[in-house]
């Protein structure tokens, strides 16, 4: 049961009794006020429901219980609501019937509905009352609920309310009220002779939309009266988007998926046929996840509510006897029972979607027009399905597709893009393409449409011309440089809108050549577009793209695999070109455009969603699967975590608004410096003033920041090419082993240069090394501040402490794991490990592993994990106790492998030292999300402030989940950082998971502010990045205890 | 339906349409009954000239439905087309008469009179010939004749097939038109049978109508095209070309500008060259201006002041200004009406900003950016003062 639920007002026992009389006279009313509608299976009047025969004159011995949250004692899902609901229909006709599910407007309920419009007390209030009822519940609660939604408006409600003479906004609470087992006895013969418990309930907490009403009704002989949340999201006052409308201090996570069937075995009576049970979609409970640390703020974010009107979606599956092989057969048939099935099916071949009610078993025929055979199809209803269950979405996002084209937006890969809104750049020959990624997401706050304000950057130029002008440039090396240039790549075709990745290029072939087609003809590439899309190709010496495409099977089971082969001339570059990413300018040119802010981003969202609604035909494609998407961006509650204090060797201060701490750190020693004793500098000829300069700014700004330096040893090269720079460093570093650092001054942006520095002073003759670019040092009203940062970084490269924050947990070990994937040699990625070594979080020891494709990043993980144990023990003396680690890279898709297959691994680890059993917490960084927050006050969206969190309605209902935005944003919208424990049994509560991050992301010494990641994952980002770009290898161990890579 | 045709007789169908367009460039085309609209998306690729493309059918589902696969592409934007082109689609009858459907250069009813009642044809013929009145219409209809040789046919080809007429019953009913509306007719097919069986004829018959020359008066085909007031319009969707002038002058626009800082751009770096005598330097490749052959032409980039002067006889050399338009002296028309490029007073040179390089900021380390104004500090030991310690909170659920 959920323990979040609120308590039940009203006398126990007592308050049951009145209602089941007005039960009984609303039934002979046929229409009833909106509040009395009991929704849900129940409805399907207009079909006779299935399993009536069962239903007849069975006088049903368990009680059939619906309700939200129910997870106890959970037996047997029942098959059908609708049958325990048809009986009455049998016995008197469907008013009556309809009376037994409607003992709703029953003041307690009304009750609960003021609360949401009223004052609300607190969540730790409401928790904690709800605990100490809890088990009088279990106890004494009837095995009969109702569930009755109240749609309309929240005005309309509370007067409705009003009318019954209840006064909205007094109590807070939950209109469902315990039964006692004596009254059932009253009642019904038949009664279950234990004791059930129900799951009733069900806060109504989103944002002050209390849009369920919930009662528990009783009727006699235990049938059941079914009930349905409905998810009016919108329908129902949903005040806090209007700037009147009151938060709801409860985000508690509100579940849509409501039906929930429980009971003990169903005795089916002699006589009746068994039949395959239907089975319902049990919700789980949600899970405990809420903070409560900080202070609340309003948050706005790119979620929009979709209300499902619909009671429930009907599974089926659907067989063909004989069997029919092909799914294009398949379809066909299924299409001639339009009339049976409704002109609103998903359909995949075999299992079957319809948002209405079939009989049980339909058993339709068909004709194979190939050899005129008699088919047999067969349509049994396998499941009955909240509206937002999971197994609905892949459909619901196919009709999303269908809208937005209704809107006439292009499909572009994933996205869809406005052509009536396109920007061109001519300077670059590219246009940009704003639009949207959509997507529908069942969340822990129910059913939402996210979206997420995108740009595609289109070329004007095709793949061929671009060839062209690098063929101007270096004829030599052509078909490297086309190689370096397009591989990795994605262009869209001339003659659709597909994209593909370019993997490689074939130099051996032409459009002359040819390939055969799927129905066996071989033609040339010339021919194939000039028959097909009337394209004449002007350019018959060209090479062909190759993109291969990754396996996977279609519907049929037929696996698609090998070479897809495009024309240069016909596929146009997309994405921003290389050589533009290092112009500053025109990068600027670009970024006006495509970064927004929030203010940009939510109108941009609003537009859309007023495009929707204010479509028919997109309103009538969402109406048929009983859809609708709200007009308001969500609003909601979120917390601001506390400033944190930052520790230097003696000053401490609390972090500013900005969390930017760059004058204290500088003007204040560091935790520890290491002095500068024998340093080298290397520099070309050229950039001899510009490294004195620097070396005499270094002395001047050394001292606040507690660091002693030393004249280094200065080496002037006669040029700046790699070779002299290697060839200088490697004889000073063997004539003089003392050299602590080589720093070298490079002209211009040079990743030959910078790569062979790196390799050299990483692996071959292991030290600390900073590169600077001479244009960095060269003005001199800069000078002084880069100094200062420069030498900040060579004090981390060097071992020295900058800073930390105070994590109040002993024995702790904090582990940062990311993963470098290089786009061009797809060959191989790197693992970066970084992990904690002492209690102020200062010490990080990290390690580098190489993996091949399809290789398990485990086995490389397990390596670090040890020698960084070992590495702690010799520096504490101890193991750690506790472990918590943060994993940067895993895709919701994988989720479910790194708990059951990398922590098991982990823990296994762990045995191989004797008597050890630390507590693990596993945390997934996700920061490529789509989720946006934006701050909401006075009607107006903007960035939210550093340390805002949000756990609840958007998070997601299988993990402890939480989204946290640290760092602070200059320019653009405010992206948070997805956090997703995976695995806890550190049992670090929801706000020392929250917190513990917050801190966490303070600690990168590359930056004195706050950074979007924990600092662990950001070194170990720099490390891959650094290892996989330019080492290519695993860097010197000796270098292992040292933030090298900065 | 499966036949023995390769490729499928459809797609001949719409090949033999295909060609047909091709051959007479028709200007104005309907396709009559387009239902999936499979015809019209060929069309739409094998333009060859057509401006206009209306679909029409009555089952107004299937139009909403395939609508959208007419649809300009991201292509089409990137590369806007020479000529106009605009997509309609219609739900209609061809028994009605819609006055927007007159002065076509080309009506083609593929597989359609077919699907009428007898005595629905005779409506149809006097709509389509004597009322819309094209130029041409190609129609298309079964061979009754061919039906022995089709595997396991009973019947009609179709359920819903109204009648299949043998080659003298189409021929018939094709030469009374032609007599009735002033037409000529060529009769031919799709679908030849094999050997001795080529008598039957071709599966599909077809009947290419030519308007005589005579006759009616054509003042009404240049009419504007009005709201229909028969048929409903679902779909119309106009194609980015360079006819629409805002889309020729934004091209032509960044072409030209694109051309320039690409001149000004290798001036710089030669000028780079020059003045620095490093051996290492690598900067963009440049073309030497003399590949361009024709040498009186050529004129050097220069500076003048704050501006980099490009000659406009240099930016002419690039084919697709060139491709854009067709003289130098209609380029400098252009140009001069247009404010996003910076021209001389005489239109002969254009002006670009020099200082592009020189103010380039520095701000290539992460996140890194110097805020010059004083911020207001927060110092030191204001909250906080309670000591956190988790272990201990912790402690309440674990039990240590």
């Amino acid at each position: 049961m959920d323990p979040k639920r609120p308590p039940f007002p009203g006398p126990r026992g007592a308050t049951r009794l009145p209602w089941l009389q007005p039960a009984e006279d609303q039934g002979q009313l046929p229409d009833q006020s909106p509040l009395g509608r009991a929704r849900g299976l129940v409805l399907s009047k207009d079909e006779p429901l299935p399993g009536r025969g069962r239903a007849l004159g069975v006088p049903v011995e368990s009680p059939v219980r619906f309700g939200r949250g129910v997870t106890q004692s959970v037996s047997e899902p029942l098959v059908g609501m609708g049958r325990g609901v048809q009986l009455p229909m049998q016995e008197g006709g469907f008013g009556r019937g309809r009376g037994f599910l409607l003992p709703t407007p029953e003041p307690t309920v009304g009750i609960g509905r003021g609360a949401a419009v009223g004052p609300m007390p607190t969540r730790d209030i409401e928790r904690s009352d709800v605990q100490e009822k809890m088990p009088e519940l279990q106890a004494e609660v009837a095995p009969i609920i109702t569930k009755v939604d109240a749609p309309g408006t929240g005005s309309s409600l509370v007067s409705m309310f009003r009318g019954l003479g209840i006064e909205p906004g007094k109590t807070w609470g939950r209109g469902a009220a315990p039964i006692g087992r004596g009254a059932a006895g009253d009642f019904g013969a038949d009664v279950q002779p234990k004791p059930s418990i129900i799951g009733a309930a069900a806060l109504t907490p989103e944002r002050g939309d209390a849009c369920l009403e919930e009662s528990i009704s009783f009727l006699g002989r235990g049938f059941v009266g079914v009930g349905r949340a409905a998810l009016p999201h919108m329908g129902v006052g949903r005040g806090p988007i209007g700037p009147s409308g009151p938060m709801s201090p409860i985000p508690a996570p509100f579940s849509l998926a409501s039906a929930a069937s429980i009971s003990e075995e169903a005795p089916i009576v002699p006589g009746t046929p068994t039949k395959v049970e239907v089975k319902i979609e049990i919700v789980k409970e949600p899970l405990q996840k809420i903070g409560t640390k900080g202070s609340p703020v309003s948050i706005g974010s790119n979620y929009i509510p979709i209300c499902c009107k619909n009671d429930a979606v009907f599974q089926y599956h659907v067989t063909f006897t004989p069997n029919i092989e092909s799914i294009g057969m398949r379809f066909g048939m299924m299409k001639e029972h339009r009339p049976t099935t409704g002109e609103v099916v998903a359909f995949d071949g075999s299992i079957l979607y319809l948002p209405k009610r079939l009989e049980e078993v339909v058993h339709l025929k068909a004709e194979r027009k190939t050899d005129n055979q008699e088919i047999d199809i067969k349509i049994q209803l396998t499941k009955i399905l909240p509206p937002s269950s999971d197994l609905c979405i892949p459909f619901y996002n196919v009709v999303l597709r269908r809208v937005m084209k209704l809107l006439g937006l292009k499909l572009v890969g994933r996205n869809h893009y406005d052509p009536n809104a396109v920007v061109v750049l001519g300077k670059h020959r590219l246009q940009v393409w704003p639009g949207y990624s959509t997507s529908i997401k069942h969340t822990d706050g129910g059913l939402y449409l996210i979206v997420d304000v995108s740009h595609k950057v289109l070329r004007n130029d095709s793949v061929l011309d671009i060839m062209n002008l690098i063929y101007q440039g270096s004829r030599e090396s052509f078909q490297d440089e086309c190689t370096k240039e397009f591989v990795g790549s994605i262009v869209i075709t001339r003659y659709n809108n597909r994209t593909y990745r370019i993997d490689d290029i074939e130099w051996a072939k032409s459009p002359k050549d040819t390939f055969t087609l799927a129905d066996g003809s071989v033609t040339t590439f010339v021919d194939y577009y000039s028959k097909n899309y009337g394209i004449t190709i002007k350019e018959l010496d060209q090479p062909l793209l190759i993109h291969r495409p990754k396996e996977r099977s279609k519907p049929g089971g037929k696996v698609i695999t090998g070479e897809i082969l495009l024309l240069p001339e016909l596929s146009f570059m997309t994405g921003i070109p290389e050589k533009m990413r290092k112009d500053f300018r025109a990068m600027k040119d670009l970024t006006m455009h495509i970064n927004v802010g929030a203010e940009q981003h939510t109108q941009s969202l609003k537009k859309l969603l007023h495009n929707i609604n204010s479509n028919n035909e997109a309103l009538s494609e969402l109406g048929r699967w009983g859809l609708s998407i709200s007009q308001e961006i969500l609003v909601t509650q979120g917390r601001t975590l506390p400033s944190e204090t930052i520790c230097l060797h003696a000053a401490s201060f609390v972090t500013s608004p900005s969390v930017d701490w760059s004058r204290e750190v500088v003007r204040d020693p560091s935790i520890s410096t290491v002095p500068l004793n024998c340093w080298a500098v290397f520099f070309p000829r050229r950039a001899t003033d510009q490294a004195e300069e620097l070396v005499n700014t270094f002395t001047r700004v050394a001292g606040p920041m507690g660091i002693r330096v030393e004249r280094p040893i200065r080496v002037e090269l006669r040029d700046d090419r790699t070779e002299t720079f290697v060839k200088s460093i490697h004889s000073q570093l063997t004539s003089e082993p003392r050299v602590q650092l080589v720093v070298c001054i490079m002209t211009g942006n040079r990743d030959d240069l910078y790569s062979a520095i790196k390799k050299l002073c990483c692996i071959q003759s292991p030290v600390p090394s900073q590169a600077i670019n001479v244009r960095t040092i060269s003005q001199p009203q800069k000078l002084r501040s880069i100094a200062q940062k420069i030498l900040l970084q060579i004090n981390c490269k060097l071992g020295g402490e900058l800073w930390t924050v105070n994590v109040p947990l002993k024995c702790l070990m904090v582990i940062g794991v990311d993963v470098h994937h290089d786009a061009s040699k797809k060959s191989r990625s790197v693992m970066g490990f970084v992990a904690s070594l002492n209690s102020m979080l200062t010490k990080w020891y990290s390690r580098v592993t190489f993996q091949m494709p399809h290789e398990e990043i485990i086995n490389g993980f397990r390596v670090c994990l040890l020698a960084a144990l070992q590495k702690y023990y010799e520096v504490n003396h101890a193991f750690p106790e506790k472990i918590v680690i943060y994993r940067d890279g895993v895709s919701d898709g994988q989720l479910k492998t790194v708990e059951l297959y990398e922590i098991p691994q982990i823990l296994k680890c762990f045995e191989t030292i004797p008597n050890y059993e630390p507590k693990l917490a596993f945390i997934v960084v996700q920061k490529r999300i789509n989720t946006t927050l934006y701050s909401y006050g006075s009607d107006h969206f903007g960035t939210p402030s550093p340390g805002t969190v949000l756990d609840h309605t958007v998070t997601n209902r299988e993990w402890v989940d939480f989204y946290l935005m640290a760092h602070s944003i200059r320019q653009g919208c405010g992206l948070p950082t997805h956090y997703i424990a995976v695995y806890n049994t550190a049992n670090l509560t929801p706000d020392h998971l929250q917190r513990l991050t917050f801190k966490m992301c303070h600690l990168y010494w590359n930056w004195p502010g706050t950074i979007r990641v924990p600092a662990p994952c950001k070194y170990a980002h720099k490390l891959a990045f650094l290892s996989g770009q330019y080492l290519h290898s695993e860097p010197a161990i000796q270098l292992s205890e040292k933030l090298f890579f900065l | 339906m499966t036949t023995p045709f390769s490729p499928p007789l459809y797609m001949q169908r719409y090949q033999f349409v295909i060609d047909y367009v091709q051959t007479y460039r028709p200007r104005k085309v309907i396709d009559f009954g387009c239902a999936e609209c499979r015809l019209l998306k060929k069309l739409k690729f094998h333009r060859n000239g057509i401006q206009l493309l209306v679909g029409i059918d009555i089952n107004s589902v299937v139009l909403l439905k395939k609508m959208h696969t007419l649809a300009p592409l991201v292509s089409d934007y990137l590369q806007p087309s020479d000529g106009p082109f605009t997509i309609e689609l219609y739900q209609g009858s061809v028994t009605e008469r819609e006055p927007c459907t007159r002065g076509f250069d080309l009506v083609t009813c593929v597989e359609l009179i077919e699907h009428l009642e007898l005595e629905k044809v005779e409506s149809f013929s006097e709509v389509v010939f004597g009322y819309m009145a094209p130029g041409a219409v190609i129609v298309s209809t079964p061979n009754a004749e061919f039906n022995p040789l089709l595997p396991g046919l009973r019947g009609f080809r179709d359920y819903d097939h109204k009648f299949e007429w043998t080659r003298d019953e189409f021929q018939t009913w094709a030469h009374r038109v032609c007599r009735e509306y002033g037409y000529s007719v060529q009769f031919t097919g799709v679908g030849e049978a094999l050997g001795h069986w080529r008598d039957v004829g071709f599966c599909t018959q077809i009947g290419v109508f030519q308007r005589n020359f005579d006759g009616i008066n054509w003042s009404m085909s240049n009419a504007e095209c009005l709201e229909p007031s028969v048929y409903r319009l679902l779909y119309k969707v106009v194609y980015p070309s360079l006819c629409d002038n805002n889309i020729y002058q934004k091209t032509l626009v960044n072409e030209v500008l694109y051309e320039a800082q690409h001149l000004k751009q290798e001036w710089l770096s030669r000028l780079n060259m020059d003045s620095n005598n490093n051996a290492h330097f690598y900067g963009p490749p440049f073309m030497e201006a003399l590949q361009h052959g024709d040498a009186c032409e050529w004129q050097p980039v220069y500076q003048q002041d704050r501006s980099i002067c490009v000659p406009l006889t240099r930016v002419w050399f690039s084919p697709k200004v060139r491709a854009l338009c067709g003289s130098v002296q209609r380029l400098r028309e252009e140009l001069l009406e247009e404010e996003r490029v910076r021209m001389s007073a005489d239109g002969t040179v254009l002006n670009l900003p020099a200082d592009d390089e020189e103010e380039v900021e520095e701000e290539k380390e992460e996140e890194e950016e110097e805020e010059e104004e004083e911020v207001v500090k927060t110092v030191s030991a204001v909250s906080n003062s309670v000591e956190e310690d988790w272990d201990r909170e912790l402690g309440g659920y674990e039990g240590v």
